[in-house]
Formats: structure tokens, C-alpha cells, sequence
């Protein structure tokens, strides 16, 4: 990991490390994409443009297409066009609300749109768009950050597309907003208070909603939490279902309906704690092929249970190892960066990268609640993997730009 | 880290996030370490738990063969259609989308499709799918058939990794039509399965047992998600060596998916036949005494038993009314099994060893023993008394109470004319002169009163009979005792009698009886292919004066033999003699009092040929007329049997026709 000296490094236009790290990510997402399909025998019929293997090397391709594109247009350049995208994206948060647009693809949350031959996430997008939105924002000389006005400016900003993402709705995409803008804040030189405040309030917020549908009656309940995310909190807090005063019928059900919610992380756990040490080879693990593993979610959220599963401990720490080398990467960007904005940016992104894998992986291993988010890269998926790509294309941009002026 | 040192010193938000960012990827492995190594057991066991299911694999379970070889209980095919469910989902999807769906739609245009609603829905799909293929197997076999919904649920919900059975027992003429026709209809497969046979019906039926469907073996401590179909022995020798015959099971694992369906099947371990059980019966003998007995009388109810005298092996036994241990294994209706637990009749019961009797006068063997060991003179004469109410025939008086005798009056009953005659009066009189301990002692000597041990006691398929102690001489007044000199007063079983005549014909030799000569395993190859050899034990010996057994074997040849001309008139066993092969025997009646009037128990005990005596034959009638007129033609028939087995050894001709398994 040595890169040499000062000196030579500053002739240095690509993040080599980098690069190699995210293109192992990459052969491994198409490995384990693979694997998932070679197992699916529903996949067997489809013609080979069709296997979602092909299709996720496919996104790779228009995903490293697009990152290298975007470093073509220097990032002070990106970011004036920011507010477009914001809007843009935040135009199509909207459209996807509006049923006829949007679509749920049969599943909870209306957050597709669907565009013939492929069907996009207009949540990935804004993601990347807040981003360079708010960083275009935060990249103001420091002394104007210390305005109140400025700081609930920037919270409004995340707050718009986090409003309407959990109206779709998708608690997991959400979420990422307030971390990346607190981190962001907090890089910019936003003052202390501010932020404290913002982790303060939030915390609270946080604590009061998970005693408010967890350790409460349903009759106390001052938020009404959809069901299904009260589910999720109830499995990860190991609560029942059924309050303590139901019927032993209504427990039954209780019990049957927990049994279901709780499945998907049941089998995470069962796949990724059965790889063991080395695991069962690549193509051999069992849960996903015998359906254990729901066909509907294996591939895109639960692609770590395959890859943990297939591959062990060893592989998995591995993988956890090419995102800690992906971060670091983006966070030395950060400090080499030539100004405020390209820092800002390069936080921004190692922040959204962060929490998907944080969330994600914790999930499978039950350390954090359920929420739908993709793993960046290795989750099957044209959206997010196109916006990871993107969003590690400004990492690239930053780091080539570095030096500059 | 090496990145982490290039941060700039001092920018400390990036080396604060970088810090937090290490923490929590630390946290992440941490977390792997935690589900991938520490509990990869556990994990690994829940994924055993619902990825595979255990099947029990029967072995093949032992025959059970006669002394020369010829099958008693073997294995036979049944043919049963079983439909594998695992095929089947496509046509579910197919008939819930295209007729289910829809009809429900139709109906009920409000209503959403899912949950509760979709689960039954798709249940009934899943049993439509069914009932259709049924149908069609239905009807290519000519049976008219309906598929029960309640049974097909539960199969599908608790193990629809194994097949449903469709149809189970299939005639020969239905394989036939379901090969020709059904084959090729999806998910559906014609299967044979090994199960017991008894190729002679119900021939030596209570000395077999029979065997019942089950999945509970105690001695067997694997549990196992599904067991195939494989028998345990209730009763006889199915269930006193079902260890042995039963084999070692195998173990099949099926790999199955989320939805329980068989993806593959590995046998893990194959099943190891069991061990052929070798009896000391002789088939063709067995047949011909059930023949003898069954013609005693209309609906007899009874048993008969031949004793090898030099050895205690059973030749044959036989309980009548008997059964057909198929019903037990093939099913049977209400009306069958009405018939098994008939009050009366108790097909069930094993009338040679369970049923204990009042054996009567044939107890006078031991009551004669009694006396001359008491220094009855056999050659002193004993006057019988006319019966005042019927003065045709005797009778005795203890104190008040009199006793009838069938003898007549007379003043010339000496040893063998009593003995022949069965005169009560003379062994009345002459063991009350012996006194209890004598008599009871000899009794004793035979093991009256206690098990033979045919079947394990364990079982309880025997019993022991009653028969006082020496020490209860108190409770015994002279009535009683008479009582006992005739054969009243104490039960005894079949077999014990066979075994007390056989030790009488053998010179003394009390033996255990033998019903198995060995057990081995069916697969001789097999390296540790031993046989167990049973050898004939001697179960003590009576200590029986030889003179006073030549008396005894004179007067029960006298029995049978004499005839009108002879000095003291005809035996009442002489309906058991066959010319040129000499019968010693002895008939009894026995009276025991029923509701509503008196019930007799006839029988004749006897062993030939007198002169070198190698078999016992003991015969009892419930309800007959007498021992002499009831059952000494069965013995008769009996040693006609046995004569022509000896002369000639095949089957046919002992028992007049073929008996061959395939019968």
C-alpha cells in the first residue's frame, strides 16, 4: 500500500488503489450475480442476454462509461450544474409517488419507475444528486456556515428528498440522507453546535420512535409506524408480536406472522453462519439454489448472504476489507483535495458508500434492523449500481483534479 | 494504515471520521467472526435441520420357515400408485392461474387476493391438481375413487417431500391396466413395496403372530423425520424375535427445498436384512392336525399340539378358530375385525398355551403316578358303587357330597380296567389314600402350574394354569382333593399336558418345549453369517419309577387298543387307534360350570408308538361331547398324518394337496 513519497504521488493522476479495489468488487459482484442465477432454474430458460449476470456487466459497463465521463468535466464544473440535478431528481421522487408512473413491482414500497426495457430508482439518483447539491451548498466561505438560516437550509435540503423517499415507502434510502449531511457539515466546518444539536434532536427522535413502537401497547402509540417496519424493528429487538393481554389465539398468529417477517434475516443468518470458516465453495452454497433464501430479495439485498455463504468468514472479511480500502481511499481524496468543495464531495460520497455497506452487511449478520438497501456494487441492480459507479467516478475526479490550480 | 497516516496531522474531522469509519468496519468483522466461527454450528445445524430429512429404510424383514425349509411368513410385493408431489408445482401454477384465480375473481370482485385468501386458494389448486390425476388413475383402473381433501392437506402441509399414496394395494389385473394406461400422467409412478406375507393363510397363524404397520421402534434410538412402511411383531414369534427378524434399517436423506419439496436422495446407510427364524414345525403336519381339529365338530373351538417326546419340539400346535395374519398387514373392515374380537370364539386366543383348562381325567396319569408311588397295589380290586340315583353307573361318596362315575358298578376294577374305564370311584378313592402333598408333588414334578416358556414371558402369551403348592394342604379338604384326583380344581394348558405326556412317554424327561431350531441371517454371504442353534433342553426329570410307567404306558395302549373282547371290555380312547401303529391314550371330560348350566371340556391325551414313543399328541374340545367320542379321532387323524409324513416325506402326500408359496 505504499505509495511513495510525497513527491511522486503528486504526479499521480489516478487513484490506482482505488480502482483496483472497486474492479474486484466488480468481478465479484458478477461472480456472485452469477452464482445466484446459475442456482435459479427459473434463470435456465432465459436467453444469455436476459441472465441478470450479463445484465449486472452490462450496468458496469454504462456505470464506468458514465464515472469516466464525469471525469472529463472538472468538478467545480459538476457542481454548478448541481442544482439542476437536484431538482431533477427530486422532480422524479415525485413522478414515482404519482400512481400510473411509479410502480412497487409487487413488492411494498413504490419506488420504481418503469422504462420499457429497464426500470430505474429515482431514490439512487438522488442520492448522488444530493450530494453534489449540498456540497455545491457548503462549499461557501466558512464564516457564512455559522448562519443559523444556512444550516436549516442544508437540513432542508435533506429533508425534501427524504420526505418523499418515506412516502414510497423506503425507510432504508431514506436514512442515508442524515449522516451524509451531518458528515458533510461537519467536514465544511459547520459549527459544533449546529451538529450536536442535529445528533442531539435526532438521537432523541430516534430513541423516542423505536420505545414508541416497540416496548409500547399499540393503543399508546403517538406515531403510527407502518406495519411492516414496526415488524422489522419488533424482529431485530427480539420483541413479540402479540401484546402481552391477546388471546392465545392472536399470540398463535402473532407468532406465525413474526416466524414470516423475521424469514428473510433467519436465512441471511443460516447462509452466512453456515459458510463457516473457508465456505462451500463458489456455485455450492445451498440456501439460495433450494430457495431458503427468498429468489426475490437473494440477489440484489442478500447478495453478501451468497458470498458469505460460498465463500467463509475469509471471504467475507475480504469483501469487508476491499470497502474499508474503497473508503479509505475516498477519505485520503478528501484531504488531498485542493479545495473545501472537493473535500466536502469526496466526504459526501465515502458517507453514502458507508452506510449502504454498514447497513447492509449488519443486516445479513443481524447487527442492524432490516431496511431494503443495496450493497453498493456487489447488489444486483442497474440503478445502484450505475449511481455507485457515478458517485465513485466524483471520488476519481476529485483525486485527478487535486492538483490543479 | 498507511492511508490513515496521510491524512494531513491536522485535519481532525477526516481522522475523526476515518477513525469512526475503521471502528465500525471493525465492528462488521467482528460481527462475522461472531456468526461465521463462533456460532458456525449452530448455524450449520438449522441448516441441516431444513435442508434435509431423515427416512427410515426398512430392512428386509426375516422369514419365518418350518423345520424343513418351507415358508411360513415371507415378503411379498404390493403395488400401490404414489404420486410425488415435487412434480406437481407447474401444474398447481397452471390450474390456480388459469381456473382457481379466476372462478374466485368472478366471484368475489372485491376481495383481494392474498394472505389467508391466497393460501387457500392455492390449497385448493394444489387439491384440484390431485383429484384430477386421481380421477384419471381412477378411472383407467375401473375403481371408483375420491380423494379425501383433509388427508391430502395434511400430506401436503407436514411432509410433502415423500409421495402421496394414491392408491394403495393394487390387484394384479390393475398393475396390469395402469402400466398399459396411467404411466405417463405426471408426477404419478406405480411403486412395489416388501410387505409380510403368509403364504398358507391362516396355517400355524398363533404360533407366527402377525405383524402391524409401524414407526415407533423402542429399540431404536435414531429419529427420523418419515418412515417408510415397515412392521413390528405384536404377538408369537413376529414379535418375540422381531429384533432379529427386523434387520438393521438404512437411513435415506432427502434434500429439500424451502417449500419442502425432494430436490435429491442420498442413502446414507443401507439397510441390512434380517434374520430367518427356522421353526421346529413341521408344515405338512401342522396343516393336517388344523384339518383334524376342525373337523372335531361344527365351529370347534379348541386346540391340538405334537410334541417330539425325545426332544420337546413342537411338530405342530394349533388354536381353533384361527385367523389370517394378512388382515393385520393388508387392513381390514369393521366386519373383520368384529370377527377377531368375537367374545366366544376369541379367534385371537392362543387356546393351546393361554387358554388354561380343568384338564379332567386325563389328569389321572399323574393321579396314577400319585398312587403307585403311595404303594397302590395295581392288581388289588376295587369295587365300584352303584349310583343311587342311576344305578346303571357308580359313584363315590366323600363324606355327604357324591361324585358320579361313567364306569360302571363292579367289584373287579383293578389298575388298568379304573385306568381304562376312567373309573372317578377308584382314583378317588385310592388318591385321597395317596393324600395331597403325593398328589400334588407329582403335578409338580411336570410343572404344572408354572409357564412353559414357549413365547417370553415378557409377552404374556402364555399362561401358567393354576395348580396348588404343597404348603396350601390347608386349604384343601378331602372334596377337594377328590376334586383334584379327576382332574378338577386346577388349570392346566394344552401344552403343558403335551409335555407331561411326553415326559411320561419318554421315561421321566420334563422338557422345555422348542419352537425355534435356529435364527439365520437371510443373507448367508454375509462375513458374520452365524446361525443361532437352539438345542432341546431338559427341563428336569420327574424321577418316574419305570415299573410304574410300564403300568401307565400298558393301560393308556390298553385305552385306545382293547377291545370288546378283552378281558376288561373297550378303552374309552378306542376311536384313536390305528392298526398296526400303537396309541397310548387317555380321554378326559372336564366339567366347568356357566351361566346358566354346564360347559365340558373333552380331551385326549396321548403318545405313540408305545414300544420306542416318539411323539406326544394332546387334543381339547371345548364344548364337545366327550374325550373319547370328540377328540380321539382328531389324535387319530393326527397320527395318520404323521404316519404317512413318515412314510412318504413330501408334502402332497401327507397333507393331500400341494402347499406352495405361491398358492
Amino acid at each position: 500500500m505504499n505509495l511513495g513519497g510525497h513527491h511522486e504521488r503528486s504526479h499521480q493522476q489516478i487513484d490506482w488503489l482505488l480502482l483496483a479495489a472497486v474492479c474486484c468488487l466488480m468481478v465479484i459482484g458478477i461472480a456472485f450475480v452469477y452464482s445466484a442465477s446459475f442456482a435459479d432454474p427459473s434463470m435456465h430458460a432465459l436467453s444469455w442476454t436476459r441472465q441478470i449476470h450479463v445484465k449486472q456487466a452490462l450496468w458496469y459497463a454504462i456505470g464506468v462509461v458514465g464515472a469516466i465521463g464525469l471525469c472529463f468535466i472538472e468538478y467545480h464544473t459538476l457542481a454548478r450544474w448541481s442544482l439542476l440535478a437536484y431538482w431533477g431528481a427530486i422532480l422524479l421522487l415525485i413522478a414515482v409517488l404519482i400512481p400510473g408512473i411509479g410502480s412497487s413491482r409487487g413488492w411494498g414500497s413504490q419506488n420504481w419507475i418503469d422504462l420499457g426495457p429497464f426500470s430505474m430508482q429515482p431514490s439512487e439518483f438522488a442520492k448522488v444528486a444530493f450530494i453534489l447539491m449540498l456540497g455545491n451548498y457548503l462549499s461557501r466561505p466558512v464564516d457564512e456556515l455559522k448562519n443559523g438560516r444556512l444550516f436549516w437550509k442544508s437540513m432542508g435540503l435533506a429533508a425534501l428528498p427524504f420526505g418523499l423517499i418515506m412516502l414510497e415507502p423506503d425507510l432504508g434510502s431514506a436514512l442515508v440522507f442524515f449522516p451524509a449531511a451531518w458528515l458533510m457539515m461537519f467536514v465544511a466546518g459547520v459549527p459544533a453546535k449546529y451538529l450536536f444539536r442535529l445528533v442531539g434532536g435526532g438521537g432523541t427522535l430516534i430513541a423516542l420512535l423505536v420505545v414508541n413502537t416497540v416496548f409500547m401497547p399499540a393503543s399508546w402509540h403517538v406515531i403510527k409506524v407502518p406495519q411492516y417496519q414496526r415488524a422489522r424493528l419488533l424482529t431485530y429487538f427480539g420483541q413479540n408480536f402479540a401484546p402481552a393481554d391477546a388471546t392465545p389465539q392472536e399470540q398463535a398468529r402473532a407468532r406465525l406472522t413474526q416466524r414470516a417477517r423475521s424469514y428473510n434475516v433467519d436465512q441471511a443468518l443460516i447462509s452466512v453462519g453456515s459458510g463457516g470458516l473457508f465456505g462451500k465453495g463458489w456455485r455450492q452454497g445451498t440456501q439460495y439454489s433450494l430457495g431458503f433464501l427468498p429468489r426475490s430479495v437473494a440477489h440484489n439485498d442478500f447478495i453478501f448472504s451468497i458470498i458469505a455463504e460460498e465463500t467463509g468468514f475469509v471471504g467475507s472479511v475480504a469483501v469487508v476489507a476491499l470497502y474499508t480500502v474503497v473508503l479509505f481511499c475516498g477519505l485520503r481524496t478528501a484531504g488531498q483535495s485542493r479545495d473545501r468543495l472537493g473535500k466536502i464531495l469526496a466526504v459526501g460520497v465515502v458517507t453514502l458508500l458507508f452506510v449502504h455497506v454498514f447497513i447492509n452487511i449488519g443486516m445479513n449478520i443481524r447487527l442492524v434492523p432490516v431496511t431494503g438497501i443495496p450493497l453498493p456494487l456487489l447488489s444486483y441492480g442497474g440503478s445502484s449500481v450505475l449511481c455507485s459507479l457515478l458517485a465513485i467516478g466524483l471520488l476519481f475526479n476529485v483525486y485527478y483534479y487535486r492538483r490543479s490550480y | 494504515m498507511l492511508i490513515f497516516d496521510q491524512l494531513k496531522k491536522d485535519d481532525t474531522p477526516l481522522r475523526a471520521i476515518a477513525t469512526a469509519v475503521l471502528l465500525c468496519m471493525i465492528l462488521l468483522v467482528a460481527g462475522l467472526w461472531k456468526v461465521q466461527i463462533v456460532s458456525a454450528k449452530k448455524h450449520e445445524t438449522d441448516l441441516r435441520n431444513q435442508t434435509f430429512r431423515s427416512v427410515r429404510v426398512p430392512g428386509v424383514r426375516g422369514k419365518i420357515l418350518d423345520r424343513n425349509g418351507y415358508v411360513l411368513a415371507e415378503n411379498g410385493p404390493r403395488y400401490d400408485v404414489n404420486l410425488y408431489l415435487e412434480e406437481l408445482p407447474p401444474y398447481f401454477n397452471f390450474e390456480y392461474t388459469n381456473t382457481v384465480k379466476p372462478a374466485f375473481k368472478a366471484a368475489h370482485p372485491d376481495t383481494a387476493i392474498r394472505g389467508a385468501v391466497r393460501a387457500r386458494l392455492s390449497a385448493e389448486a394444489r387439491y384440484r391438481v390431485a383429484s384430477n390425476l386421481l380421477s384419471r388413475v381412477s378411472l383407467d383402473l375401473q375403481e371408483p375413487m375420491i380423494l379425501d381433501p383433509k388427508r391430502f392437506h395434511r400430506h401436503y402441509e407436514s411432509q410433502p417431500y415423500v409421495p402421496f399414496p394414491l392408491v394403495s394395494d393394487l390387484t394384479r389385473k390393475q398393475v396390469a391396466r395402469f402400466v398399459e394406461l396411467a404411466s405417463d400422467l405426471p408426477g404419478v409412478e406405480l411403486e412395489t413395496q416388501a410387505i409380510r406375507t403368509y403364504p398358507n393363510g391362516g396355517t400355524a397363524c398363533h404360533l407366527l403372530g402377525y405383524v402391524q404397520r409401524t414407526d415407533k421402534f423402542e429399540d431404536e434410538d435414531i429419529n427420523y423425520r418419515y418412515y417408510l412402511t415397515d412392521f413390528i411383531g405384536r404377538t408369537g414369534i413376529e414379535a418375540m424375535y422381531d429384533d432379529l427378524l427386523r434387520g438393521k434399517p438404512g437411513t435415506k436423506s432427502l434434500l429439500v427445498n424451502h417449500l419442502g419439496y425432494r430436490q435429491s436422495e442420498e442413502m446414507v446407510r443401507l439397510p441390512e436384512p434380517g434374520n430367518d427364524v427356522h421353526l421346529t414345525v413341521d408344515l405338512p403336519i401342522q396343516i393336517a392336525t388344523e384339518k383334524a381339529l376342525s373337523e372335531a365338530m361344527p365351529n370347534v373351538r379348541g386346540a391340538a399340539v405334537v410334541v417330539d417326546v425325545r426332544s420337546g419340539d413342537i411338530i405342530s400346535m394349533v388354536s381353533l378358530p384361527g385367523f389370517d395374519p394378512s388382515l393385520y398387514v393388508r387392513g381390514m373392515t369393521h366386519e373383520q375385525y368384529a370377527v377377531l374380537q368375537d367374545p366366544k370364539t376369541t379367534p385371537m386366543l392362543n387356546r393351546a398355551v393361554y387358554g388354561a383348562y380343568h384338564p379332567g381325567s386325563i389328569l389321572k396319569i399323574a393321579t396314577s403316578i400319585a398312587c403307585l408311588e403311595s404303594g397302590l397295589d395295581p392288581n388289588a380290586k376295587f369295587t365300584v358303587e352303584p349310583n343311587p340315583s342311576r344305578p346303571s353307573k357308580g359313584a363315590i361318596f366323600i363324606g355327604k357330597r357324591k361324585v358320579e362315575d361313567t364306569a360302571a358298578p363292579g367289584n373287579d376294577y383293578d389298575f388298568e380296567k379304573a385306568f381304562i374305564k376312567s373309573s372317578n370311584s377308584y382314583f378317588i378313592h385310592n388318591g385321597l389314600l395317596a393324600g395331597f402333598k403325593s398328589l400334588v408333588d407329582v403335578g409338580l414334578r411336570f410343572h404344572l402350574g408354572e409357564l412353559t416358556e414357549i413365547f417370553d414371558p415378557k409377552m404374556h402369551q402364555e399362561a401358567a394354569g393354576i395348580y396348588p403348592d404343597l404348603d396350601e394342604e390347608k386349604d384343601w379338604n378331602a372334596g377337594k382333593v377328590a376334586d383334584l384326583c379327576i382332574g378338577q380344581q386346577v388349570d392346566v394348558t394344552v401344552l403343558q399336558m403335551a409335555l407331561m405326556t411326553a415326559a411320561v412317554a419318554n421315561g421321566g424327561n420334563v422338557f422345555w418345549p422348542r419352537l425355534v431350531a435356529k435364527i439365520q441371517p437371510s443373507d448367508t454371504l454375509k462375513l458374520d453369517a452365524e446361525a443361532i442353534n437352539f438345542a432341546p433342553r431338559v427341563r428336569s426329570n420327574a424321577r418316574l419309577n419305570p415299573e410304574h410307567l410300564r403300568l401307565i404306558h400298558t393301560a393308556m395302549l390298553a385305552d385306545v387298543e382293547n377291545t370288546k373282547a378283552d378281558q376288561d371290555g373297550e378303552g374309552t380312547g378306542k376311536q384313536a387307534r390305528i392298526s398296526g401303529f400303537h396309541i397310548g391314550g387317555k380321554t378326559g371330560t372336564a366339567e366347568r360350570a356357566v351361566p346358566g348350566g354346564k360347559d365340558h371340556f373333552t380331551w385326549f391325551t396321548s403318545f405313540a408308538p408305545v414300544e420306542s414313543p416318539r411323539y406326544a399328541v394332546v387334543v381339547l374340545v371345548v364344548s364337545g361331547s366327550s374325550g373319547g367320542g370328540t377328540c380321539a379321532p382328531v389324535a387319530r387323524k393326527i397320527y395318520e398324518a404323521i404316519i404317512r409324513r413318515e412314510n412318504d416325506a413330501s408334502l402332497a402326500s401327507t397333507v393331500g394337496r400341494p402347499a406352495s408359496p405361491t398358492q
